[in-house]
């Protein structure tokens, strides 16, 4: 984890900005979310390839693609967290000052 | 935190710029990746004995292939591979480099070059007797045809580059270590080589053995020509070593009484045993002969030439041989030299005069037994005799005047009469010859000094 750190921390760094930005952009977006379900599944889905990642059954450049893309949509998950809450802390902020 | 679940369905559309990223990561660092992960593993054992290494990498994951030579060995390099950060996963296909048994290595030399079989412990030693063939046998070209094994019996290194010093000896060759036993078969390149050999063999390494040298050397020669036109005898060849050179030298000199003794003898070890008895007999065979040619091969005498006379002839090819030591073997090819025109009394007697005035005939001391270095003298003496049958002769036996005159007298008539024997069993007819003792009455020289005395000493042929 170290190594892919040092080694791809721009692309690393790019998914957090991108996750920041997105959490920002979440707290007001008026579109339509994902559903429970389809949350639910999702999350399984997550939980399934981080397993597959832990357990090291994907060989070869699979492999290594796959923990990439686990460390980078990690990132940009917690990106999206500290960015809504950013947002949301912000608005808190000003509301009583409006 | 409620809040954090409601915001979250909305983060989806960010996914595609991020799976965007995650391609296009994932096509520019793979091939980067993977070339850091080989080298940073390459390096990782670089202090590691492997033979046929292999490292291939896809993604984070190594391939490891690899011949060690222990176990521990190979365990630790494929620790090292593992511990190389970034590597997630190490297919170990590492195995043992496989063990000899017997564990052979050899070095075979022909004409043109020295080529090395076998197994050979570890790539260091397969290197080390490498340079060390290359640099003992100055041009030859090395062929290196040598794998690696395990199951060296302990000191192999230094027991391989004895033997390969060993190799520069040789003509041509072979020489197999197989486990604690060498075998070394072949040509040496010069005269002394087998033995140079065998005495390094005795500084192999504790625990090797020879279980079979059968280097053979190049034949040890020694010849002899008499040449009667030039009336010299030319030694040539070898002899083992200066004391026997000089007592070669010294008994041609008495044998050959009226020929010039040409040496170019050189000393070489390498000769059979009893080369001394078998050269010195059988150049008195050589002295009896008019023209004649020996060649001494290793054990085998060859005698070409002319006798002086039939008997002669019977007598060299029959006696030669007897005295000869155990394991020789003796060919003569003996013809008879035409008889020389007869001549009349007075030619007959100076030709007796000639020949004894060169040389003597000899006797052991204070006995009237005839010394064997006489032969080739008393020969001549019976050609001669045999080109004046007609001519009755006395044999005058003289001595010089040490002891007492009574001995010397019965001392001398003994000597003439032995020499009548020897006449007589060459084939004259016995009622030519008279046997004379004189004593010491007719001295030719003053018996005050020892060279007179010796002159003293002596048998005459006077014609009557």
């Amino acid at each position: 984890m170290a190594f892919l750190v040092t080694f791809h921390w721009g692309w690393l760094l790019a998914s957090l900005l991108l996750g920041l930005a997105m959490g920002w952009i979440a707290v007001v977006h008026r579109g339509q979310g994902v559903s429970k379900l389809v949350t639910r599944w999702l999350s399984v889905l997550a939980v399934a390839l981080v397993a597959a990642a832990l357990s090291r059954v994907i060989p070869g450049r699979p492999g290594y693609w796959l923990d990439l893309g686990l460390v980078m949509f990690a990132l940009y998950l917690a990106g999206c967290a500290v960015g809504s809450w950013l947002r949301d802390w912000a608005l808190s902020q000003h509301k009583p000052a409006a | 935190m409620h809040g954090l679940f409601r915001w979250s369905s909305k983060w989806w559309p960010g996914v595609i710029p991020l799976v965007v990223f995650w391609a296009i990561a994932c096509w520019t660092s793979t091939p980067p990746l993977e070339a850091d992960l080989a080298a940073r593993s390459t390096a990782a054992l670089r202090d590691t004995v492997l033979d046929k290494r292999r490292i291939a990498v896809a993604g984070r994951d190594i391939t490891f292939a690899a011949d060690a030579f222990s176990e521990e060995g190979r365990r630790s390099a494929v620790a090292s591979v593992e511990s190389v950060p970034g590597v997630r996963l190490v297919n170990d296909e590492t195995r043992l480099v496989p063990e000899a048994k017997p564990f052979v290595w050899s070095a075979e030399r022909d004409v043109v070059r020295v080529t090395l079989g076998g197994s050979s412990p570890l790539p260091a030693s397969k290197g080390k007797l490498l340079e060390a063939a290359r640099a003992g046998l100055g041009g030859v070209e090395v062929v290196d045809q040598m794998n690696l094994s395990r199951g060296a019996p302990p000191r192999f290194d230094s027991a391989a580059l004895l033997l390969l010093d060993q190799i520069g000896k040789l003509k041509d060759g072979k020489i197999t270590i197989s486990d604690t036993k060498v075998s070394l078969s072949g040509m040496a390149r010069d005269l002394g080589g087998r033995e140079a050999i065998a005495a390094a063999l005795r500084n192999l390494p504790e625990g090797f053995s020879v279980a079979a040298n059968e280097i053979k050397a190049p034949p040890y020669i020694f010849q002899a020509y008499k040449d009667p036109v030039a009336s010299s005898v030319t030694l040539s060849g070898y002899v083992p070593d200066n004391n026997v050179h000089a007592a070669l030298a010294a008994t041609a000199a008495r044998k050959f009484f009226s020929e010039k003794v040409v040496d170019n003898l050189k000393a070489s070890v390498g000769a059979p045993a009893g080369f001394s008895q078998a050269v010195v007999p059988a150049l008195g065979a050589l002295s009896r002969l008019s023209t004649g040619t020996l060649v001494v091969s290793d054990r085998e005498v060859k005698l070409s030439g002319d006798a002086f006379y039939d008997a002669a002839a019977v007598q060299i090819r029959a006696g030669l041989g007897k005295d000869f030591p155990q394991g020789w073997q003796f060919k003569a090819d003996i013809s008879v030299k035409p008889a020389a025109a007869p001549v009349d009394a007075t030619v007959c007697q100076q030709l007796f005069a000639d020949l004894l005035a060169k040389g003597k005939i000899r006797f052991e001391s204070g006995r009237d037994t005839i010394n064997p270095d006489s032969a080739g003298l008393l020969d001549r003496l019976i050609e001669t005799a045999l080109r004046c049958p007609t001519v009755n002769i006395e044999i005058a036996g003289h001595t010089d005047a040490d002891g007492e005159d009574g001995f010397n007298q019965a001392l001398s008539e003994k000597r003439a009469q032995a020499v009548i024997d020897y006449l007589v069993k060459a084939g004259l007819p016995a009622n030519r010859f008279t046997a004379t003792g004189y004593g010491s009455t007719q001295p030719v020289a003053g018996n005050d000094t020892d060279e007179g005395k010796a002159q003293n000493r002596r048998i005459d042929f006077v014609v009557r």
